[in-house]
This record gives structure tokens, sequence and C-alpha cells, in this order.
């Protein structure tokens, strides 16, 4: 061992050592860029210190640069941890400095919704679908051929007065607003072959003083099917999957006779109230029914109407209340909020789950 | 129609409580819609015996009664004028809940004793009125004789009243006896039919006292002439019913006829015979602007169409709707002619429509009336009316009865109840079911084979199979029908390419914020008028001219007469409602608009889609203290939505006028030459007609059936994934002020060719650094490559590119 060797390890060990020390204290980004330019830099001290391993022996040298290697990297892997501590404990302290008050309003999205007739519309559509029923669509101002003649509802009988109607100004043919969804019936069958499966929304009218539970312009959903076997207890069962699809699984469908001139025979169906359960409330007005709609078997006179073969075929019909649906559906109270569009009850309504 | 379940008892008894009764009728098919009692707050009110009246020691206008009621037995104080010691009364005692006849408002009151003018009074012999039953208050209310004292008034005198709905199809239980038919039917129990006067021995009379003319509106008319009547108020078992029916009585002879209709369903009228000329009917036709004299006491004037009951000389009667003053009964009659009688259905409809005169007759002939019951109604009129005019005899009793008709059979295979209902009902059950409802049924073939059934003439509503069906599972019930599901066939799939664009334009106004609203169908023409266009034109997108739209007849009131064609004008009305509490309202409506095509047809349903922005456009927060008003280019960028889903090609705008919209502040969008919508801010003076002041009000109107028909290509297209990085860059081009900036963007687009993926417009600046009359535009750029990263060379190109076309299509320069 020389004296070079001597004085160039103890010329290590210390810079080693104010090394590390320097390091311990170093405590921000700055101190320890500082730090990494002072020993490991190009122009540091250890750099400097290898540089310097040229004025050794040759049989020194090896020796040398092992040791100062060492300490190299001795040096960088300690700078790296005390870096890699420094900087967490830097952007903890950012972070700490960016906190906010989180129960602050968000930036709110503008938003808009559907009005809840067209997404009645959309899950009976859908429902109606899965059962194999097209949708189709009508003309709102109709003939009186078709509104009411092609449904058996002759002129002159006092059927007729059942719809309260809306006239269009004509000269010649009767013309109204359709008192209900039912001409799409005749249309139908008029363009195609049973089978026929259809559902039919859209706008009706009814010249009819408003209340909360009356409005001349209200959203009806037909149903026709027609074919070579089907029956009213099929109705009954596709009316059964609806009620349960829209009020839940337990539903019970409950017909009653009632009069439609184009259906026969015709009635009335009701849901059992999922709100009490059939034990009566508000929404069922006591009874543990809602009413749904007219539905039945389409009459021999319609079929024959069209062109069909009453004895060959058979059919039935339904018609659906949209509005009135909703509101026994969710309770709303007034079916002139629908035509209100009042953006509180649309966005109440856009809330309420499908 | 109102039914007190004690009439419907004398004809059957259903062994159920009239709520179960009224419950198991409906599901049948006849609705119960109301059902009232009458005395279920009659407690502490029995039936009480007078014994004595004496005069009030202190009081000359009161007396004191003594009355016994079973074990009570108290003395009242009344002021009541004919309080008499014999007779059976109401008498309430301490507790019962009266109504009080002092009080304005209708309200009960609990009776308590006490002292008048000295005397205790221990109870109330009652009114009417305080028994709830008529406003009736002059005298107490004096029961029948028969009436059993001690028993609880209600067992006596109360009643259940059923109130059904007579659907058209009603006409066999729009009686009392209709009604009894279907209970009959539906519980199983037995029908008895009321006494009836033998009519058939009655002496015939004069061979002229009826004669038809017009045979084929009136099939049948029976005219029985009762001598010896003296009119007089009814007694008070008839008074009751007809009270509790709905109809006031009015004369025993003119009570009869209306217990008899309610009873049987067939309308009857009376004559007095002294002021019915010769003394005979005749059935014809009215002369063209016979006048008649109704007993409404309106002068009417008649049709040659209409049918009238008429004398040797004049018309009597409208028949089937209401007869004449001058042959009314009076006090004074002595003889009269009973009339029961057939008017054809639809005549006595067009006649009760005509005149505005819709009777209780008149809705029953117009329902269609079995023609035999006529003679059945006539026998039990003559029958009560002898039984109420002691002394009164039948002096003539004439049947103009030409074509009877008779009972008429439906014959179809007895399969056909399973194929039509679902549900195989034993031959049995058919056959009890329909025999309870009278009609006759043979089933030669058993099961098997067809069933033939014979139907009563009073079920003018069952002439098919299914009418039969129905009669069978309405009585059977529904609750044992099976939830099936249709089998075999479906048809093709179907969508309606309109509904498609539908669902996709609106969920993009959804998503841009719009709240769908569903407006009236009808405006008004001051709605209407601001939406005018050159030619006298009315609409937006789409319009019509103003003097073939389309109008109501009736419209609602408020007066909205005339079929949209466009929806703007409902749809601001809308706004201005929001407005009063909503800072920002958008609103858009998919619907139809309609079109006249030619005169007295049905007009063209045109899909439009409506948007109208007003308000603030951001909801007031922390982040925007003071939010900007929503304007034209906030529906602009709606509708760019809205044309996005619609997968409309190169929309261009180009400016627009229209007398509803900002001179400078409106578009057409369209596409090549077809205009698919217009969009503005509203006129200030429009929007402050529709009530909306100092505001702006963006408006844009879509013609989807247009778009329809641009897009009419869905073939599929290369959609190449991106996989490289595209390059962005900023292009501030300076031209002259009044170049558009479409100008500016389509020249870019131009000379950018393919390579550009995206071009957005972030600065528009003017200042004396560019010159007065310049303007600068700022555009980003986006370029890319799908099978390349491009290189600085290419994008040098391009700008190059840019560069020149700028200067030669629209004399721009680029700064910077």
């Amino acid at each position: 061992m020389t004296n070079a060797t001597t004085t160039f390890d103890t010329t290590l060990a210390d810079l080693r050592d104010r090394a590390l020390a320097a390091l311990a204290v170093a405590d921000d980004p700055e101190a320890m860029a500082a730090w990494e330019r002072a020993y490991l830099g190009a122009k540091g001290e250890l750099t400097g210190l290898l540089r310097g391993l040229g004025a050794l022996s040759a049989a020194e040298r090896p020796g040398a640069g092992r040791a100062a290697n060492a300490v190299k990297q001795e040096l960088t892997a300690a700078f790296a941890a005390r870096n890699e501590a420094v900087a967490s404990v830097s952007l903890e302290a950012q972070l700490a400095a960016d906190a906010i008050d989180v129960t602050l309003p968000g930036r709110a999205p503008i938003l808009g919704a559907e009005h809840p007739v067209t997404r009645m519309v959309a899950e009976l559509g859908e429902i109606f679908a899965l059962m194999g029923f097209q949708t189709v669509y009508g003309p709102e101002v109709e003939t009186g051929h078709y509104n009411f003649d092609l449904l058996n509802i002759p002129s002159d009988h006092p059927a007729r007065d059942v719809w309260d109607t809306m006239i269009v100004q004509s000269e010649r043919e009767e013309i109204v607003l359709r008192t209900h969804t039912s001409p799409m019936q005749a249309r139908t069958m008029e363009q195609t072959e049973p089978p026929v499966r259809v559902i039919v929304p859209g706008r009706a009218y009814r010249y009819e003083a408003q209340d909360a539970s009356h409005e001349w312009m209200f959203h009806q959903l037909e149903g026709l099917a027609v074919d070579e076997r089907i029956t009213l207890a099929d109705l009954k069962g596709v009316l059964t999957e609806l009620a349960r699809q829209l009020f839940g699984p337990q539903r019970k469908v409950r017909f009653r006779c009632d009069f439609f001139p184009f259906v026969e025979p015709g009635v009335d169906f009701a849901v059992d109230c999922a709100i009490c359960g059939g034990g009566g409330c508000r929404v069922c007005k006591q009874t543990g029914w809602l009413e749904m709609g007219g539905a039945g078997m389409v009459h021999p006179r319609v079929l024959r109407g069209v062109g069909y073969d009453p004895d060959r075929y058979t059919g039935f019909a339904f018609g659906l209340g949209i509005e009135r649906m909703i509101m026994m559906k969710y309770g709303v109270d007034d079916v002139r909020a629908f035509a209100g569009n009042d953006l509180r009850f649309l966005r109440r309504m856009a809330r309420l789950a499908a | 129609m109102r039914v007190p379940i004690k009439w419907l008892r004398d004809y059957v008894d259903p062994r159920l409580a009239p709520e179960e009764l009224a419950h198991r009728l409906t599901m049948a098919g006849l609705e119960a819609e109301k059902t009232e009692r009458t005395g279920a707050g009659w407690d502490h009110v029995y039936v009480g015996f007078v014994h004595d009246v004496r005069p009030h020691p202190n009081a000359d206008r009161l007396v004191l009664a003594d009355v016994s009621a079973g074990e009570h037995r108290l003395t009242v104080v009344t002021g009541a004028p004919n309080v008499a010691a014999g007779q059976k009364v109401a008498i309430a005692l301490a507790g019962a809940r009266l109504w009080d006849t002092h009080s304005e408002t209708p309200q009960l009151k609990t009776l308590k004793p006490g002292m008048l003018r000295g005397v205790k009074s221990e109870g109330m012999v009652c009114s009417e009125k305080e028994l709830g039953l008529s406003d009736e208050h002059e005298g107490i209310l004096v029961l029948d004789p028969g009436a059993p004292e001690g028993v609880p008034l209600a067992d006596w005198l109360g009643d259940t009243v059923v109130e059904f709905e007579i659907t058209p199809n009603l006409v066999h239980a729009f009686s009392v006896r209709g009604i009894a038919r279907e209970a009959a039917a539906v519980t199983g129990q037995p029908l008895d039919e009321p006494p009836r006067f033998d009519l058939d021995a009655a002496p015939p009379g004069a061979g002229d006292l009826v004669r038809i003319d017009a045979p084929d509106l009136c099939p049948r008319y029976a005219a029985v002439v009762i001598e010896g009547i003296t009119v007089a108020p009814s007694p008070d078992w008839l008074a009751r019913r007809l009270t509790a029916a709905g109809l006031r009585p009015i004369n025993n002879v003119v009570d009869v006829t209306n217990y008899v209709m309610l009873e049987l369903g067939q309308p009857l009228h009376a004559f007095d015979r002294a002021n019915l000329r010769g003394g005979r009917i005749v059935v014809r036709r009215a002369g063209n602007d016979e006048p008649i004299e109704t007993l409404d006491h309106q002068q009417r004037r008649l049709d040659g169409e209409m049918l009238v009951i008429a004398d040797a000389e004049r018309a009597v009667a409208v028949a089937g709707v209401m007869g004449g003053v001058d042959s009314e009964v009076s006090a004074a009659t002595t003889t009269v002619l009973l009339e029961s009688a057939n008017f054809g259905m639809a005549s006595v409809r067009r006649t009760a429509r005509l005149l505005k005169l819709r009777t209780d007759a008149s809705a029953r002939f117009e329902r269609g009336l079995d023609p035999n019951l006529a003679s059945d109604a006539a026998a039990r009129a003559t029958h009560l009316l002898l039984d109420l005019c002691p002394g009164s005899r039948v002096t003539a009793a004439r049947d103009v009865y030409p074509s009877p008709v008779v009972p008429w059979a439906v014959r179809f295979p007895f399969s056909r109840f399973e194929r039509v209902v679902g549900i195989a009902y034993p031959p049995e059950q058919v056959v009890s079911v329909l025999e309870r409802l009278g009609f006759g049924v043979a089933l030669p073939g058993g099961a098997g084979g067809d069933v033939i059934v014979t139907v009563p003439t009073h079920r003018t509503d069952v002439t098919i199979a299914e009418d039969v069906i129905e009669e069978v599972a309405r009585i059977v019930g529904y609750e044992g029908l099976p939830d099936t599901l249709p089998a075999g066939r479906t048809p093709p799939v179907f969508r309606d390419p309109i509904a498609l664009l539908q669902r996709r334009v609106r969920a993009a106004l959804v998503g841009a914020g719009c709240y769908e609203a569903i407006t009236y169908v009808s405006v008004s023409e001051s709605m209407l008028a601001p939406f005018d266009s050159i030619g006298d034109r009315r609409g937006l997108v789409l319009d019509a001219p103003a003097a073939d739209l389309l109008r109501l007849v009736n419209p609602m009131p408020g007066d909205r007469p005339i079929l949209r064609p466009t929806l703007i004008p409902s749809l601001l009305e809308r706004v201005a409602e929001n407005l009063k509490h909503a800072p920002s309202v958008r609103l858009c409506e998919l619907a139809r608009v309609y079109l006249p095509t030619e005169p007295d047809a049905l007009p063209r349903e045109a899909n439009v889609a409506a948007i109208t922005l007003s308000g603030r456009r951001e909801p007031l927060s922390r982040f925007a203290a003071d939010p900007l008003p929503l304007d034209f280019f906030d529906v602009k960028g709606v509708v760019d939505a809205a044309l996005a889903a619609a997968g409309a090609p190169e929309v261009e705008y180009r400016p627009f006028t229209h007398g509803a919209l900002h001179p400078g502040r409106a578009a057409e969008a369209c596409v090549g030459q077809t205009r698919v919508g217009v969009l503005g801010e509203l006129h200030p003076r429009v929007a402050a007609g529709f009530g909306i002041e100092n505001g702006r009000v963006a408006v844009a109107e879509l013609d989807l059936d247009a778009l329809l028909a641009l897009g009419g290509d869905r073939s599929p297209v290369e959609v190449r994934v991106p996989k490289f990085l595209p390059v962005s860059q900023d292009f501030a081009v300076v031209v002259a002020k009044q170049t558009p900036a479409a100008e500016v963007e389509r020249a870019l687009r131009q000379a950018a060719g393919p390579l550009l993926t995206d071009l957005a417009l972030f600065d528009v600046f003017a200042g004396e650094q560019i010159g007065d009359d310049k303007k600068s535009l700022t555009f980003r750029l986006t370029f890319a490559s799908p099978d390349r990263a491009l290189t600085d060379a290419e994008l040098t190109k391009t700008r190059g590119k840019i560069e020149k076309t700028l200067a030669q299509r629209v004399g721009g320069s680029l700064r910077g």
C-alpha cells in the first residue's frame, strides 16, 4: 500500500461520509438536485475523484477504481432512495395544498329528457316486440269511414255518441281527429294478410272538458292480432305479460264484460293494484283494481269489412291509455300535466326509474 | 240508470247484498257506477204513531204531539202545519243526525232534547229535508198508514239505489225488469212478472182510432182509452220510487207512464183525449216546417222526415221524443189515451239530434226497442192506472202491428265457443246459461254439432254467433279464463324508418339538453299569424296557404281551430309558462304538422322536430355567476347535433328571411337544394306576443321527412379505425369583414384535402392591427392518415396549398 492509495482511500471515505450526511438533510427537490450536482454530476466531487484515478499507478488503479465505483453505486442508490422519499413527501404536500371541499356542487352537465309518454310508448313497444308485434303508426286526421264505419260504429247508431268527436271542416267526406288509435286496425288489415300482430301508439282526441282525469288530447296504444287460432285466452295472456312487465311479476289481469262496437265479446281489463296489493288505495280508488283499457275479439263485421273471412280468422284487439298507464304506475294525479310540459314535472318524471 | 233495489226485488230476490249484486252485474257487463244508500244515517229515527196533537200553552204556531215508537213514548214540540193525530211519522230521538234546515250549506246536526217556549221537546217529527230525502220542508213527512210503528225508519223507508251505466248495446237492460233479468241470470234466482191488465179482453174501439201512415218509421202503435180518470198526486210508494230513480213525480197519470218506462223500458205517453181533435191518432211524417209546442214549452218547427203523432188535424207529439202541450194531461183530464208504440231507432235519433232534445224516451227508442214490448207496457200501465183511479175503465184498446217480430235463430258450430274464447264450455253449462237469459237452445249434434239458439225479441243486440258466445262467457265469468300466448306465425319484422329517424333525432336533442314536450295540435289565428311567409302562407320549415289550413268545426273552448302547420307557436306557449319559474328553458317536440293536400281530403301529416331555447345558457352556479343568454348559436349547435344524428351529409346554412324571425339572425339549413331546417332567433315583437319580454328565444324546426329521403342510402361505408396520432395546426386567416365564415371554412376544407379529420374555428378577431375592413378567423385543423404517420414535408405542402386556395377563393391571407 502506497501513500498515494492511502490518500485516495481517505479522500474517498471522507467524500462518502460527507455525501451521505448531506443527503440525509436534503429534504426538498431543489436540495436533492443540488446534492446530485455536487456529488454525482459531471462536475461533481465523485466524478472529479474518478477522473483522478489516472494519477495512480497501474497497480493501484484497479483497487482504487473498484472502491470508487462501489462508493458511486452506494451514493447513487442512496440518492434514488432519498429522492423517492423526498418526492413523495413533496407530492403529498402538494396534494394536501390541492384539497377541496368535495361537498361543493359539481359542474352540472346540461341534461334533457324524453317526455314520459315517449318513454312509456318505447317501453311498451319493446315488450310487445318481444311478443312478435310490429309497431305501426296511422294518420291522426282520419275519415269517418276508418274511425267509425269500418269499426262497426254506423252513423245512425247511438254507439257513435260514446266518442265525443272533434270534427274537421270538410264539405264532402266526414273528417275527424281520430277518437282512438283503432282506425289503424282496418288500415293495417286492408294492407296485409294474416298473420297480423301490430301495436299502434299515437295521439287521439276527444271533445271533452278538461279536468284532473280528462284531457282532450291523449295517447293510446292499440293492439291487434289476427290469425287462424287467436282466442280470448291469448288476449288475456298477452295482457298479463304486459301487466307483469310494467307492474311487477305477481300481477293478475281481470276481464270484465264491456261493450265496444268493434269487438265481440268485449271486455275491459284491469290489473290488481300493485301499490296496495289489492286492498284499496287512492290510486285504485279503493277498488283494488286499476282499469287499463278496453279489449275483445275483433268483431266479425270488422273482419268482413276489410275482406277477411271471419270463419277462418279470429283476432283480438285492445286499447291502452298511455297517460293513464303512467298515472297508475307512478301515481300522477293530474292528466293535464302531460300537455302542460312544466319542466318541474318533466324533470321529476325523468328521474323515476322505468 | 238509477235502480232502487226494493223495486228490483219485485222481480227477483237475488239473495245477495246490494253491493255484491252490483259487483256481479258489473263483471257481467252492466256497470254499477255508484251505489247510494238512503237511510244509512238514520240512527235513532223510527216509524212513529201520533196519538194526540195538543195546543202549545205558550205559542200559537206550535203544537205538542204525543208520539209513540215501540217502547218509546214522547212528547215533541213542532210547528209543522200538517201534523195530525193518527198519522204515521218519522220520529227522531235524541242523538239522531238530521240535516239542518236553517243552514245555508247542507250540514248534519245532532238532535238534542230542548225547551221550546217553556215546554220540553224530547224528539222531532221529521220533514223530508231533515231526512235528506228531498228539499221538502213545508211540513213533516207523513208515512203510509201501513208503516209498522216502532221499526227503524231505515228498515221501512231506506233503500239502496244502484246507478248503472247503460252502454249503447244494453237496450234489454235499460229498465228495472231488464236489470232484474240480468240479476236472475247471474244469481240463478227465478224472475217474477208484475200484474198486467188483459187488453185482449178490452173493446177494440172505433176502427179509425189509430192509423199509421208511416209504417216504415212506426212498426207498432198500441192505444188504450181509459175513462173516468181522476188526476191527482201519486201515492207515496209510486212518488218515492220515481224520486229514487231520479224522476220528479207530477201526477198519477204521468207518473204511471214514467214508472212503466223505468220498469219495462218502454216509453209511454198519455194524451188528454178531450184535446185530441177527432179523438183519434194518426202517425205520420210531419209537414215541412210544421209547428208544435212541446211539453217543455218550446215552439218547434219540424221537417218532413220527422215522425209525429197527430190527431185528426195537427201534430200532438214528436214521436218517441216528447209530447205536445195541447194534449197534455191536466187536472181537468178525465179520459186519457195511452200510447205504447214502437218507433224506428234511426228516425228517433235523427229527430232528437236535430231538435237538440234528448229525452228519457228518445234515449230508449234510439237504441232499438223490441216492438213486442209495447203491448206488455200498455197492459202494465193500464193495470196501474185502473188501480190508482178507482172507477176508471178501459173503453177501447187498439193495437196496430202489421208485421209482428218473432224470435230469430242463430246457428253455429258448438266448437266456435272454444275457437273464440279458448276454453271448451260443457254443453250443459251453455244450455243452462242461455236458458236463464231467456234464450231457447237446441244442440241436435251435441258438442260435435251445431248449436241453434232462439233469440227472444227483446235481445235486439244478439244476431251472430259471437253475440251468443259473449252471453255465455260473461255470465259464466272470465275468472277461469287461462292466460295463453298466441301460437303460430308472427308477421315479418318491420321497423318504420321514420320512427327510427325520430328516435335518433330525439336522442340527439335530449342529449343536447332539451326536454321533450308534447303540445296540443291546434292553434289560434293569433298564435299562427306571425308565422307568415310570402304569399300568405303559414308555417316555418314547411308551410301552406293560410286559407287552406285544416280547421276544426268544434274546437275546444279557447278557440284554437287550426290544425298547426308548425310546432313552434305551441312550444312558445310552454316556453313562456316555464320561464315564469325556470331560468333556462330548452324544449323540443317531435310531432306532425298538417298540410292541406286538396280540399276535403286528408292532409299530409308531415313529421317535423322543433327546438326552442330561451333563458340562461348555464344554470346559476359558482362557475357561472352571470350566465349568458341562449342565442342563435346555441340553437345552431343543437341543430348540428340533430342533423348529424339524422345522418345528413354536407349541411349548408344560408341567411333566411321569415316574418317570425329576427331579420339578422335567421338561417335555413340546406342539403343541396333541399331545405331541411329553419333556425333563428325569434323576432322580439313575436316573442313579446307570446309573453316573452326582454329575452332572446332561439328556435328551429327540422323537416324529418326530407331528412329521411336524403338519408336513403344506408349501404355500408368503410370505417378505418385510427392507429396513428393526428397533428394539429392553427391557421389565422385574415379576410374581408363581410366574408362569411362558412366560405373560409369551405376553402380550408377543399385545400386541406382528405388528410383533414377535424376543423374548429376558435377565434374571431377584428382590430387595428389587421385593418378596419378585415377580420381574422383562427381555425385549428387536425390532420391524420389512416395508414401512416404524417411527415413535416406533407404538412408543409398542405399549408402552402391552403395559403394559395385562401388567396384565390376568399381573398384571404394567413397571419403570423
